[in-house]
């Protein structure tokens, strides 16, 4: 840490923390692994995930239950049940790693730099206390404020997400659930935050209010350079708010990359399969496809690709060794055998030129050696492929004239599905 | 085309309960109007989804179909039978065993003391159906067809040993022991996950093909009403706003509300400008169903509410191909339509 006397301020000219290093990304958690203690052994929750967010970007982690994503966003917040634990990787704000902290500093920086708004967190309100004084209370805690200052700023913040001020008067139960839901919204903002993490945001409100409340937090992201974070099961929630997509499986990421590549050519089967498997009110199609088999114990999970046993692509090496994540020109990565370790095969990438902005990369900087390697052949980011594990039997070059046929197949089979629709099932 | 069921002019009212000040002062009693004059008709074998965001009626519409809840007026016609005043007796078990109801919370639903089998043989021993071993055979058939297989196995385990999407499948084993006609389904699938869900909603269909079965499909989810129904029916305050060929009512919805609705529905293709620029976010919240308002109940939250609309409430307009619309621009020869393009596929 240098000496400096002005603190550092991100792009948008906010104060960040003394120790930040403003030239850093704004978050970047690389290989984290989280376990959590079970009666009998342990459970692999979250097993070398990375991702990177920039200021102002909306990044959705999309799965299905068990996937790793709720404890993933925890993690980031470091607000994991007692039985939970991290047991490596980084979680970089700003070049600071959260992780190494203990809980006193980690509490500078929960809520004024990420915040969360709960699952489930019309029930977290406080029952017997009005709305307003629920907001004021961290203001005044956390920021010092005086009673009277900080409630003059939880009335504004409540102005801020669409309460109007007599609203704020009331108790909890006496607002509907997006108007709880609001006010949820208005407490995570209100020390502030860059990053705001919404797990589950909208899942138990009915679609106009999901729309309204989506709404508000696209707009609260435009005025206030918010980052967000979107943890959902909900697929179609991501497409309409996020900017980039994470889609993860039994603890693993299997793909990202922006929505409008994501969700329009699925590249992991895992993707194709959830995609297939959603009812989807803008496509002709009318069937949803089934993903056979289960998900696999994460106490005990198999070696190789997670999705192996469900996957309808699934080789020989699939059931070995954890795939690499690749890493198309169009900016998405996937960890996938069925790419083997051709980067960027001009078959795949429509759009060559356009690696994304934001593109959340697992590659970007050097990749830690594999976190998960007391129990895998390899973690490998797999980008650059030269760094891989020397255990990886296959060429790129040889397999190369296979592999764009099965990506080929792999790529268009939603479009066919699409286009043919499925007249039968009506009948 | 046989109506399975019929419903006319069915009202659920609830009276509030007012306090000890109202009764002293004498107020006027509210009333929820929670269903409020519905007219409905279920073809047999067909697949109708009864959608609705919280507070629509669509529920309670459902409880009085199974004959949980009194309506407070209007009639329920079962193959062509008057069962709106069938309460108790011989004969209301007899319906019983030809309407099944299957609720949203698996959780909920099945005892945690109970066996599989015994949960689902219940039924079967409530209408003092069939000798031990008929209930047994009925029982492991039921789970069979529920997808529960090997049915011995499961047959022995408590609920706590199942996943939630085996646990649903319990309570379509209980639902299919009676091999019923009509079953309600309410909210089945919104607890489960995607793939989970997926496999739930293809056992049902299935399950109508091999058994005639008709399905009324109670959710709040026009997306999942888009992919299972054959019809879909809107509701909103205790009324249906349109009903049609789900073909229809998603693809050239004509009722303001439902051409919202479809507005906002996401879906996984990310939207295009086009798409945001057409959504109709409305503002503020349902009105609660004490307060309706007059004439169309949607007008004061609808985009192209005009003077009638505050006054006279539409009836259902025929607007063709088996689609009907409340709302005075499906008149036919009225007002005007609505020609908003509505949200398609192609963009």
């Amino acid at each position: 840490m240098t000496e400096v006397t002005a603190p550092p301020r991100d792009g948008r000219g906010r104060l960040l923390p003394r120790e930040s290093d403003p030239t850093a990304p704004m978050l970047q958690v690389t290989d984290l692994a989280v376990r959590f203690k079970l009666a009998k052994g342990s459970l692999k929750a979250v097993d070398g995930v990375s991702f990177r967010l920039d200021e102002g970007q909306a990044l959705g982690i999309a799965g299905e239950s068990g996937c790793g994503k709720t404890t993933t966003a925890l993690s980031l917040v470091r607000l994991l049940p007692a039985n939970g634990r991290i047991r490596a990787g980084r979680v970089d704000l700003y070049g600071i790693d959260l992780v190494a902290n203990d809980e006193s500093q980690m509490r500078r920086y929960r809520w004024r730099e990420i915040s969360i708004v709960f699952q489930g967190a019309m029930n977290a309100l406080n029952p017997v206390q009005r709305v307003r004084d629920q907001i004021a209370e961290p203001i005044e805690i956390r920021l010092g404020k005086s009673q009277t200052a900080a409630r003059a700023r939880a009335v504004e913040l409540l102005d801020l997400v669409g309460i109007p001020k007599q609203r704020g008067l009331v108790y909890p139960h006496e607002l509907s659930g997006g108007m709880r839901q609001r006010a949820m919204i208005a407490m995570a903002l209100a020390c502030d935050p860059k990053i705001l993490i919404g797990d589950e945001p909208t899942t138990a409100l009915d679609v106009m209010v999901q729309a309204q409340i989506l709404q508000l937090v696209e707009g609260l992201r435009a005025e206030l350079g918010l980052s967000l974070i979107l943890i959902t099961h909900d697929l179609s929630v991501i497409a309409e708010t996020c900017d980039d997509v994470l889609v993860m499986y039994a603890g693993r990421a299997m793909e990202q990359g922006p929505v409008s590549r994501v969700f329009t050519r699925p590249r992991h089967p895992y993707t194709q399969a959830l995609i297939r498997a959603y009812p989807n009110i803008r496509a002709d199609r009318r069937t949803l496809e089934v993903i056979p088999g289960q998900l696999p114990d994460l106490r005990n999970p198999p070696p190789g690709c997670r999705f192996a046993s469900r996957c309808p692509h699934v080789m020989d090496v699939c059931r070995t060794l954890t795939p690499p994540e690749v890493r198309f020109d169009d900016g998405v990565t996937a960890a996938c055998h069925l790419y083997g370790t051709v980067s960027g095969d001009g078959s795949l990438a429509s759009d060559p030129g356009a690696v994304a902005d934001g593109a959340i990369g697992a590659a970007s900087g050097p990749s830690a050696p594999a976190a998960t390697a007391d129990d895998d052949a390899a973690y490998g980011d797999g980008i650059e492929d030269e760094d891989r594990s020397p255990g990886e039997p296959r060429s790129a070059d040889s397999l190369a004239g296979d592999q764009s046929r099965m990506i080929d197949r792999a790529a268009h089979t939603i479009v066919d599905e699409r286009q043919h629709g499925d007249p039968e099932q009506r009948a | 085309m046989s109506s399975i069921l019929r419903l006319r002019g069915l009202e659920v009212h609830f009276p509030v309960r007012g306090g000890f000040g109202d009764t002293l002062l004498r107020r006027a009693r509210l009333v929820v109007r929670a269903v409020d004059g519905i007219d409905l008709d279920l073809v047999r074998g067909e697949v109708l989804a009864l959608v609705g965001e919280s507070g629509s009626g669509k529920t309670t519409t459902g409880r009085v179909i199974v004959k949980l809840t009194r309506q407070t007026a209007g009639t329920v016609e079962f193959e062509g039978e008057d069962v709106s005043n069938l309460w108790s007796g011989p004969a209301l078990r007899g319906f019983r065993r030809r309407v099944q109801l299957i609720f949203q919370d698996p959780y909920e639903t099945l005892n945690p003391k109970q066996t599989i089998f015994d949960f689902v043989a219940e039924p079967l021993v409530v209408h003092g159906l069939g000798t031990d071993r008929e209930r047994s055979t009925k029982v492991l058939a039921a789970l069979d067809a529920a997808g529960l297989r090997p049915a011995a196995e499961y047959a022995l385990r408590y609920p706590h040993e199942l996943s939630g999407g085996q646990r649903q499948r319990v309570v379509i084993a209980g639902a299919l022991v009676m091999d019923p006609d009509l079953i309600v389904a309410d909210e089945p699938v919104s607890m489960l996950d995607v793939s989970i869900r997926t496999e739930l909603l293809h056992l049902m269909l299935d399950l109508r093909k091999e058994r005639g079965l008709t399905y009324l499909f109670i959710t709040h989810d026009l997306s999942l009403a888009w992919v299972i129904a054959d019809r879909i029916a809107v509701m909103y305050l205790g009324k249906i706003m349109e009903i049609g060929p789900a073909e229809a009512v998603i693809r050239s919805p004509r009722n303001p509300y439902t051409q919202a609705l479809v507005s906002v529905s996401p879906s996984p293709d990310p939207p295009t400008q086009g798409e945001r620029a057409r959504r109709t976010i409305l503002e503020g919240e349902t009105p609660d169903a004490a307060h309706i308002p007059s004439g169309c109940r949607f007008h004061p939250r609808c985009p192209v509410a005009f003077d009638r609309c505050r006054v006279e409430a539409p009836p259902l307009f025929d607007v063709g191909g088996g689609q009907a619309a409340a709302c005075w621009l499906a008149e036919p020869g009225g007002a005007g339509t609505v020609e908003r393009a509505a949200p398609t596929a192609e963009g």
